[in-house]
């Protein structure tokens, strides 16, 4: 498994030879799995190859050259900041080019302007850190705080503070992206200068190639740099306390504060989280699934199951934890007034306020995010989608319904209809579905069941985040839009004549439908594929 | 061993197909705690994954890598002993991992050497130099044998009996007498007696660093003896390599408890900590500096002791019995800071990356020997941190981490005081 | 059949007219666009004769120029090729009002005036730029980006999904209106992102030439509860813009914006003759304006810790900015203007920027809001250069997001009748846009004459939205000789 010798030739006068390697051990080092998100499954086995090559460019023009090169001895390549969100993010084919951008980690912050410049090896923890010792903040998204900024921001990017901030989209600003042909295109105010304090425009917004829903993943070129909004924040700041594993940063409680309520029902907490949108205070609000709530208390994955093995159907349907977070972002005194307020609608619908820890690892850096891997070692979100709160209960509760159809292999939850959120103040609502399962039984379930949610999102009219390169485009394409993949297929064939930048997504998931065994008795739509 | 039976011992590199196989690629293993991220400087805590950069050496790539290899999908090679060997194991990885996951990355890391070794094709030419010194001289420099108590100043008498025995270990012996010269004073002034191995060996700390178990058992069986021989309650080190090669990997080489060696391995710290606090030791001379500390590897994420472990994996990856697994939580940390922080005169300023997260000196383990740029570097960048925070000296608790500052900070013209812990106690006291 | 016999058939006989008169309204604008009159008009009712329109205009390759507003000020809907007007103002149906989720779906032909109207008596309020024309439709606005007076919220831009029929002529729906059956579903269109590629972004800003939006999910908000205005007469503007990083960065106010006295001597004169002038000298030369709001529970408490947060920074920090519930000398002024603000501009008055001499152009910008006193000197200076009174000079200074930047707005009076005032506004226009692009103005929303100036540097950029501009417009038939097409 090669590319040329002229290719590598090229490629290496580009970074010197220190930053470029075709050795076995090294590329091995690239494999995607058997661990990692969505790994130990049909699509990281079938479809996963691991790199000929792998190459770490340090600036937007190496970047330009190493995709001119490719395209002109054709040699497929895939973008790579850190390789986090699974299989999507490695090689698919043969004699591929792996262009590790990690080396690409320059960071400028503007804090009268609220907003930091980064390279794609810039990572969620880093930026944050930065952003609150000036007094502002960012979301991590769900992925984590080892999460590439840049990738999450084109990819997903979203947690329970989303509630108060939205989506990642507005939150990119000038942004280069090396289209993958090579040429470079600048947007928002860096279209015509330096500077990239602004995101929108020119006229219509060609961020619009950046993601769709979700990600592309990386098959519609590479971003190399790219301005994010910060938020304002507070003043004080959250200390990091305790030795690990059990760090946390201790929460200054007179700035923020996290408050679990106890509910009487799931309507209860709904109404809760369209009451305080209504107030319009928080800065975040999320319903906690009670098996993140063991995961969090035990020591060990065996201790996880002991705690998990107490709770059957019943106790997790009689479950309704709120947890909200206030943020004083003006001063002392709105804490207090928010206090009330929230005390005040939870007191309306009957809810109670647990003793709550005045710390907080999950969402302001993230850092146990790498703990959904814990129980069974094998993780994947079938499904995570930001409509509204009446989209998000039925869709968690109809996927917990299929579920039952597909377990095992996957791990009892005994029915938990997944998470939501509110997001936008109300505006929107927010569902995630997980599931686990043991990767070294059989899991040819798992990747039936990941394919039968996105029929069932059809079937039922739900929108969903795995579109495009997520799931068979052939499947999801008439049925939203409708035929939006023809506008896709349209726009990567403009931009990647040569199909070399990561293929074959988006249609991978197609491919992989094709080429398994046990998933191809699921396949009942057109494809050409 | 996916499921069935499965136990810690790493000369068998199955034992860790688990931990191999969920590596998720996170890279907790090389960022510092995202709790403790201190922004875009200083960001990570492993070494090689810093110098090197690609992925291959990082652990998330080895951990690959060592699949590979234990489906014998992977040929040896230059690069890929380049990979195994320029490492420090010093632990950051597996404390990282360790943090929100219950892999075995340290242990996956030492077994995959054990097999480089096995299968004839490790470790390093530069460490069979070192392994032959050892042999020849119970030294890794191949000094004459007889001159290891040269160090010993005259007005210093070790006791015949006494609780304490002092294992001095190769660096203090011959190259650094300083710290064993201000140890033995140390003792001298709190009133504790302390006897002296009659013929002290290397502990064959890079011998099972490097993967070559067998003559590291061996060593360690002769060691533990003549310990016990002494009837020493007390093994003291004031060499963070070697109480960690004592107190875990002896154990671990001999499959039995750290409690099971029959007597407490302490270092110097820890001891001073104890008699400090006691009263037994005061600090009455005043030591005017602003001086940073840095946790050597050893002596910090990788001290908990050693408990041997075997049983099954089953559901869900779920292992019975059930363990504790060492994860870096109770390692000296407090001890030193405690002591210098009541030395009068002593202003200590904190590294940006410390205590779980600090960031190897890059000397241990092997690693200076066959890397001997790296171990460069790894000193370098770790004293770049020192001069971010203005501190004018360093401490460090381990012989191989000041010689390695001591080095890279001449070599680069750095202006800065390299000191041994017990250098600036027996400067107080 | 000929083309405009089809057309005839497609929207009915009375919903299309190629009459002089008819053409002749659509030919010009507010703007100093040069007058171009289309070849007809069509006024279809819904989205099937939309698309019958747009399938037949690319059978026989005609431009298609879509407006749905009563009032244009950007010379967008000026049918500079010729083709067919799309007038999509019969569309004009609020479709549904979310209360729960807060959300309000309408067609492109609703106007301010009537979505204001109509959310106000169920509670709600829309985000709305500065006192909009009260017949621009209101989805337009939002398409456009134009820029609100709230800097509040975190969310940013109101729009969320919408329809479209694309210049081939296919029906599509963005975000999570994508789902099949909508609004049949338990999508409610909340999300404007995807589905596979964010298509919402090549509609925005783009002046009619990516498609036909006959429909758009809009976020709104509850009415507040109680609101308290704040009014300080500025003399540094500086000053001023340094206490807005402050405040608005503290989250304080709701609508929060900075006018200069002759753009608020418009604003606020009632008797035209005689308060205009009066107010145009006393006023000082800005003013500041802030809004801060209580909402649905305990307001009056969020009011008293923003206050207090408010006066403790200009107390500590700002003792210069001299806030107050009116202005010096204008009792009852905050009063009034605090009620204008959630209100489109009235229809029976004169528009407030034509009100001083007829005509106004509009030369506005994104930037960094410290360099507005910079920009604000520059374009004295070349107003002083074509003998324009700088004193004729509308200022708008609009804080965007916790003022991250801001929408400056220059408005050039003049009188349309007098040939003279044109050709030195457009001289004036014309050297000042590429001055201020030089020093750092974003011209994010380049109408007419701009564009070329910015697309020529934004080459790149230029070049890749033609590209894709190929892809959904082929034969070139949406509103050519706008932006870079």
């Amino acid at each position: 498994m090669a590319i040329s010798k002229e290719a590598y030739k090229g490629l290496e006068a580009i970074v010197g030879k220190e930053y470029i390697s075709a050795d076995p051990a090294v590329c091995e080092g690239y494999r995607a799995g058997p661990g990692g998100y969505e790994c130990g499954l049909g699509y990281e086995r079938v479809m996963t190859k691991i790199p000929a090559c792998v190459i770490m460019p340090r600036t937007t023009e190496e970047v330009q050259k190493i995709v001119k090169t490719c395209n002109k001895y054709k040699v497929p390549y895939v973008p790579y900041s850190t390789g986090w969100y699974g299989p999507r993010s490695h090689c698919h084919v043969d004699d591929e080019l792996i262009i590790d951008l990690k080396r690409m980690n320059d960071f400028e912050i503007d804090e009268k302007h609220l907003y930091a410049v980064v390279g794609p090896g810039i990572i969620y923890s880093q930026l944050q850190e930065e952003a609150m010792n000036r007094g502002m903040y960012i979301i991590i998204g769900g992925g984590g705080a080892q999460c590439s900024a840049i990738a999450n921001m084109i990819g997903d990017g979203w947690s329970p503070l989303s509630y108060r901030i939205g989506l990642p989209h507005r939150r990119i600003l000038g942004t280069e992206l090396v289209l993958p042909d090579g040429e470079l295109v600048k947007m928002g105010s860096l279209a015509t200068g330096d500077d990239p304090f602004w995101g929108d425009g020119l006229g219509p917004d060609l961020r619009g190639l950046l993601r769709g829903f979700t990600g592309h993943r990386g098959f519609l070129g590479i971003v190399t740099r790219m301005a994010i909004k910060l938020l304002p924040f507070q003043p004080e700041r959250l200390e990091p306390a305790g030795i690990s594993p059990h760090t946390t940063l201790m929460l200054p409680e007179k700035r923020v504060k996290w408050i679990n309520f106890t509910m009487p029902s799931k309507d209860a907490m709904r109404e809760a989280m369209f009451e305080m949108a209504k107030a319009e205070i928080g800065g975040g609000v999320t319903k906690v699934p009670i098996f993140w709530r063991a995961i969090a208390r035990a020591n060990s994955k065996e201790e996880f199951w002991e705690l998990w093995s107490k709770e059957n159907e019943e106790t997790i349907s009689s479950f309704h934890l709120l947890r909200v977070l206030l943020i004083a972002f003006t001063s002392e005194e709105q804490m207090e007034y928010e206090e009330q307020v929230l005390n005040e609608i939870i007191a309306e619908l009957g809810g109670e306020a647990r003793r709550t820890r005045p710390s907080d690892e999950s969402w302001f850096k993230n850092a146990d995010s790498a703990g959904m891997w814990l129980m069974c070692g094998g993780y994947v979100s079938v499904d995570y989608v930001i409509e509204t709160i009446e989209h998000a209960i039925p869709h968690g509760e109809n996927y917990a319904k299929l579920k039952r159809n597909y377990t095992p292999p996957l791990m009892p939850d005994y029915g938990d209809p997944g998470w939501f959120q509110s997001f936008e103040l109300g505006h929107q609502g927010y569902s995630e579905f997980l599931v686990y399962w043991d990767p070294d039984v059989n899991s040819d379930g798992v990747d039936q069941f990941y394919l039968e949610t996105s029929k069932e999102n059809i079937r039922k009219r739900f929108y969903t985040s795995l579109l495009g390169p997520h799931q068979p485009l052939y499947l999801t394409g008439p049925a939203y839009g409708p035929n939006y993949h023809e506008w896709l297929l349209k726009i990567k064939n403009e931009f990647d004549p040569l199909f070399i930048c990561h293929p074959p997504v988006p249609l991978a998931h197609d491919e992989f439908v094709k080429r398994a065994e046990w998933m191809k008795p699921m396949k009942d739509w057109e494809s050409p594929i | 061993m996916l499921k069935g039976k499965v136990s810690l011992d790493v000369t068998r590199l199955d034992n860790f197909e688990y931990d191999m196989s969920k590596c998720i690629k996170c890279k907790g293993c090389t960022w510092v705690d995202h709790i403790y991220m201190p922004g875009v400087t200083f960001s990570t805590r492993c070494p090689s994954a810093t110098r090197y950069l690609f992925d291959s050496h990082g652990a998330y790539g080895k951990m690959r890598i060592g699949i590979a290899m234990l489906e014998g999908r992977m040929d040896y090679s230059d690069k890929l002993l380049e990979i195994l060997y320029a490492c420090t194991l010093c632990g950051a990885c597996d404390v990282g991992c360790k943090r929100n996951l219950d892999l075995e990355i340290e242990l996956s890391l030492e077994a995959l050497r054990i097999k480089a070794v096995k299968d004839g094709k490790g470790p390093m030419p530069q460490h069979k130099k070192v392994a032959q010194n050892i042999s020849k001289e119970h030294n890794r420099f191949g000094s004459p044998h007889q001159n290891r108590g040269k160090w010993l100043p005259d007005n210093i008498k070790p006791a015949q009996k006494a609780d304490v025995l002092y294992f001095v270990g190769c660096s203090a012996s011959y190259k650094n007498p300083e710290i064993a010269q201000a140890t033995a004073k140390i003792l001298n002034a709190a009133g504790t007696p302390f006897m002296l191995l009659a013929d002290e060996w290397c502990c064959g700390n890079m011998l099972y660093s490097v993967g070559m178990v067998d003559e590291a058992r061996e060593l360690a069986r002769r060691n533990i003896e003549a310990v016990r021989k002494t009837g020493a309650k007390t093994l003291l080190l004031s060499c963070a390599e070697g109480y960690r090669m004592w107190k875990v990997d002896y154990p671990k080489l001999l499959n039995i408890a750290t409690a099971d060696l029959g007597f407490r391995v302490v270092h110097l710290v820890e001891l001073v900590d104890e008699l400090i606090k006691k009263g037994t030791l005061k600090f009455t001379k005043t030591v005017n500096l602003r001086l940073t500390y840095h946790d050597s590897c050893s002596l910090s994420r990788l001290s908990e002791p050693w408990t041997p472990w075997s049983g099954e994996r089953g559901e869900w990856g779920m292992v019975s019995p059930s363990l504790e697994r060492r994860r870096g939580t109770n390692g000296v940390y407090q001890p030193p800071r405690d002591i210098l922080k009541s030395i009068p005169g002593v202003e200590l300023v904190e590294m940006i990356r410390m205590k779980e997260n600090a960031f190897c000196c890059g000397a241990g383990r092997g690693t200076q020997e066959a890397f001997p740029d790296f171990a460069s570097w790894a000193a370098g960048e770790r004293l770049k941190e020192v001069k971010a925070i203005g501190a004018e000296a360093i401490v460090a608790t381990c012989p191989w981490c000041k010689d390695n500052f001591a080095k890279t900070a001449k070599e680069n013209g750095q202006k800065l005081k390299v000191f041994d812990i017990a250098e600036i106690i027996l400067a107080a006291i | 059949m000929n083309k405009r016999d089809k057309l005839a058939e497609i929207v009915g006989g009375d919903n299309f007219s190629d009459t002089p008169e008819a053409l002749e309204t659509y030919a010009r604008d507010f703007s100093l666009t040069p007058p171009a009159a289309p070849d007809c008009v069509v006024k279809p009712k819904d989205v099937q004769e939309v698309q019958k329109v747009i399938k037949l205009a690319n059978e026989h390759s005609l431009p298609v120029v879509p407006t749905s507003s009563g009032a244009h000020f950007h010379g967008a809907t000026i049918a500079k090729k010729g083709g067919i007007i799309l007038d999509l103002s019969r569309m004009n149906r609020i479709m549904e009002v979310d209360e729960l989720n807060r959300r309000v779906r309408m067609e492109v032909g609703v106007t301010w005036e009537q979505i204001i109207s109509h959310l106000e008596k169920r509670g709600f309020r829309i985000m709305t730029p500065l006192l909009p024309h009260p017949l621009r439709s209101a989805v337009t606005d939002c398409l456009e980006r134009e820029v609100i007076t709230n800097t509040v919220y975190d969310y940013g831009e109101p729009l969320q999904s919408m329809e479209v029929v694309w210049p081939t002529g296919e029906i599509f729906r963005t975000g999570s209106a994508s789902v099949a059956g909508y609004p049949d579903s338990p999508s409610k269109g909340a999300n404007p992102s995807g589905p596979g590629i964010d298509f919402y972004r090549f509609l925005q800003g783009a002046q009619g030439t990516m498609g036909v939006v006959t429909w758009a999910n809009i976020k709104i908000e509850l009415l507040t509860k109680m609101d308290k205005i704040f009014l300080a007469p500025v003399q540094d503007l500086g000053y001023a813009i340094e206490f807005l990083y402050k405040i608005l960065r503290l989250r304080i106010g709701q609508e929060c914006l900075l006018l200069n006295n002759i753009n608020l001597a418009a604003i606020m004169a009632e008797d035209w003759a005689k308060d205009f002038p009066k107010l145009r000298k006393s006023l000082a030369p800005w003013t500041l304006v802030l809004v801060i709001s209580g909402h649905q529970r305990r307001p009056e408490g969020k009011l008293e810790y923003e206050e207090k947060a408010l006066s403790d920074v200009v107390k500590n920090e700002f003792p210069k900015i001299p806030l107050a519930e009116n202005l010096p000398g204008l009792p009852g002024s905050g009063k009034k203007l605090l009620a204008m603000l959630r209100k489109p501009w009235p229809k029976e008055v004169t528009y407030w920027k034509n009100r001083y001499k007829g005509g106004c152009q509009s030369l506005f910008f994104i930037t960094r809001p410290e360099l507005a006193p910079k920009f604000v000197s520059t374009m004295e200076k070349i107003a002083a250069k074509h003998g324009y009174p700088a004193s004729d000079i509308g200022g708008y200074l609009q804080p965007i997001e916790h003022n991250r930047a801001c929408h400056l707005e220059f408005n050039l009076y003049y009188d349309p009748a007098s040939r003279s005032e044109v050709e030195r506004t457009q001289k004036l226009y014309r050297e000042a846009a590429p001055l201020l692009m030089k020093e750092g103005a974003l011209f994010s929303r380049p109408y007419g004459e701009l564009a070329k100036l910015v697309y020529d540097k934004a080459n790149g950029y230029a070049q890749t939205l033609k590209r894709v501009k190929k892809l959904f417009d082929p034969n070139n038939i949406m509103n050519p000789g706008n932006l870079c097409f």
